[in-house]
């Protein structure tokens, strides 16, 4: 124990780094999978991209079939897409965020698409009813009932992301993943355990603050008449 | 004072007569279904009535109702409103001069009361002094004290209160046509019963036209100056006022429709000023005639008690019903006080005819169902 905390002491300054990298990639990652996703739900909610021809002959519609896509993309072994995508994009930042987002869009998707179809029909057709259009319907109305399952479809993605960050370190990426495989390669070398220790309580640590962030966001963000 | 905002009406030509909404020749054929759910189908609702939409279910009412602000598009046909073909015109734009209640209220539940009644004024841009007033105005208008329920939330009040919400939210602008669809179905019977009241309360005060798609036919006979009866196949079967649907049924399908039951709702649609009366002598003991039944009356002139009754033995037991009233309540006085006449009296307790349960079954027979 006490010679955890001298390894910490006398690391802070590079540790603390490592953790506000994989905060900060963890944030990127999903920021654009969030606008990817909700730009991708708002289209499909109310649009069919694919030809009728496709949809009737796979049986799903294109809202499926994007659901579908991400789940795809979410159960690739971590370790192999990261490997996938170097010969691409190389080493370091870029392959790193371009694979999180990859695993984010499915949650976000997901509870995109499940918010906005949970949205009352009567409200709806009240909404058509008083005249409102497409557009104003799904920012006024569609949007904020949905908001809420949104945030927790972000707060999954956060999470999921979180982890999987630790293995970008495999091609070089941010993060605690860096002290974590660090201290795997030369187990039982001087202060590889308390690698390992702490690249795991970092990544407790990130998750503990996306938590309370998501806490005061969705506080703030969800319309006072829907709280529950 | 009230906010009116009158777009497309002059108030002073209130005639009723003119046709608010008329559609003519208007069908409705579903994708992928052969036939149509409304067809060929002309229909004038006169300005301020309340025009009741009534029929099976899949007759093509519901359609109907909703091709009027185009939340269906017709197939074919013209819509007119208040003279104006609207056929054509913005969907969106068109519903914000129409007000649309429906059967589940569909009040946005992430806003306030004030702001769901203000959706409306809002898209059409009223300033926020207008609409605030314009809010309170109508919550008390369908009695919700603003004060207690403007910043309340949809689900923070009981079913009957959120339909008062949407039928405010409905009036909001001050549209001269209410589209309301079966807005009362989903409530208990007796909420309904008063807000139903409260509803031709309301209409006393802002006499909008009105369309009003129900399948309760005692609801379509209480507040309907007119009737229409849809039948299958999105035919209007029949368009009349309540009597003349009760007592004239256009066919088989509206006579079975209507049903039994009929003629006992017609009487409570047939005051007794508008029957012809039996004439009843007034006497103080003078020799009874043979055609007509004799009432003793006390000082006053009140009826108090019949002396003789052509055709009978002893004199019957004395029921009284003001003229006021419909046959229904002669009726029920007369199971009541097991009599086989009534004296109708005007608002002074003069007698002025009697009515005779004989001259009832003959008079107001229709299918021949009389209890």
């Amino acid at each position: 124990m006490g010679s955890y905390l001298r390894y910490l002491s006398e690391n802070s300054q590079t540790l603390l780094f490592y953790a506000q990298q994989h905060f900060l990639v963890v944030g990127y990652s999903i920021a654009i999978a969030t606008a990817i996703s909700l730009a991708l739900a708002l289209v499909l909610h109310t649009n069919q991209l694919t030809p009728p021809s496709w949809s009737k002959r796979f049986r799903i519609s294109s809202q499926e079939g994007a659901l579908l896509l991400a789940s795809a993309a979410l159960t690739i072994p971590s370790l192999a897409l990261f490997g996938l995508l170097q010969p691409m994009l190389g080493l370091g930042v870029t392959p790193s965020i371009v694979a999180l987002t990859l695993y984010a869009i499915y949650p976000v998707l997901r509870n995109t698409v499940a918010g906005l179809s949970s949205v009352d029909s009567a409200v709806l057709e009240a909404a058509r009813g008083v005249g409102m259009g497409p557009v104003r319907r799904m920012w006024r109305v569609q949007l904020p009932l949905a908001w809420p399952v949104i945030v927790s479809g972000i707060r999954v993605a956060v999470l999921i992301t979180i982890s999987i960050a630790v293995v970008a370190a495999i091609i070089n990426g941010p993060g605690l993943g860096k002290p974590l495989q660090d201290g795997l390669a030369r187990l039982g070398a001087v202060d590889s355990f308390n690698e390992v220790i702490t690249g795991t309580l970092g990544c407790l640590a990130v998750a503990a603050v996306y938590e309370v962030l998501f806490l005061i966001i969705q506080r703030f963000t969800t319309p006072r008449g829907i709280r529950v | 004072m009230s906010e009116t905002v009158q777009p497309m009406t002059d108030s002073s030509t209130r005639t009723g007569q003119r046709p608010m909404i008329s559609l003519q020749g208007v069908s409705k054929t579903y994708p992928k279904q052969s036939k149509p759910a409304v067809a060929e189908l002309s229909l004038d609702v006169p300005e301020g009535a309340i025009v009741m939409l009534i029929g099976p279910s899949g007759c093509g009412k519901t359609t109907t109702l909703k091709m009027m602000n185009r939340l269906i598009e017709p197939s074919s046909g013209r819509i007119l409103l208040d003279g104006d073909d609207v056929t054509d015109v913005n969907g969106d734009q068109l519903r914000r001069r129409i007000g649309y209640v429906i059967q589940q209220v569909g009040l946005f539940p992430h806003l306030t009361i004030a702001d769901n009644v203000a959706v409306v004024p809002k898209m059409l841009g009223w300033d926020k002094a207008r609409v605030t007033r314009r809010v309170d105005e109508l919550l008390r208008l369908v009695g919700m004290e603003p004060g207690d329920f403007r910043d309340r939330y949809p689900r923070q009040l009981s079913g009957g209160q959120q339909q008062r919400v949407g039928v405010a939210r409905g009036l909001a602008a001050d549209p001269p046509v209410m589209l309301m669809d079966e807005p009362f179905g989903a409530i208990d019977p007796i909420t309904r019963e008063r807000l139903q009241e409260e509803f031709l309360e309301v209409q006393r005060q802002v006499a909008k036209t009105i369309c009003f798609v129900t399948h309760d036919l005692s609801e379509a006979v209480k507040l309907g100056d007119r009737i229409a009866v849809f039948g299958p196949g999105g035919r209007l079967a029949q368009y009349d006022t309540p009597d003349e649907v009760l007592t004239n049924p256009a066919d088989e399908f509206v006579a079975e429709f209507v049903g039994s039951g009929a003629a006992v709702r017609r009487l409570s649609l047939l005051e007794l000023s508008r029957l012809e009366l039996e004439e009843v002598v007034i006497s103080s003991g003078g020799a009874p005639t043979n055609r007509h039944p004799v009432l003793a009356v006390n000082d006053a002139g009140r009826p108090e008690r019949w002396l003789h009754l052509p055709g009978s033995g002893d004199p019957p037991p004395l029921v009284v019903v003001p003229l006021s009233g419909t046959v229904y309540d002669a009726v029920d006085v007369m199971l009541d006080g097991r009599a086989p006449l009534v004296v109708v009296v005007d608002d002074d307790g003069q007698p002025r005819g009697a009515l005779r349960w004989d001259a009832l079954v003959g008079d107001l027979r229709t299918k021949g169902r009389l209890p």
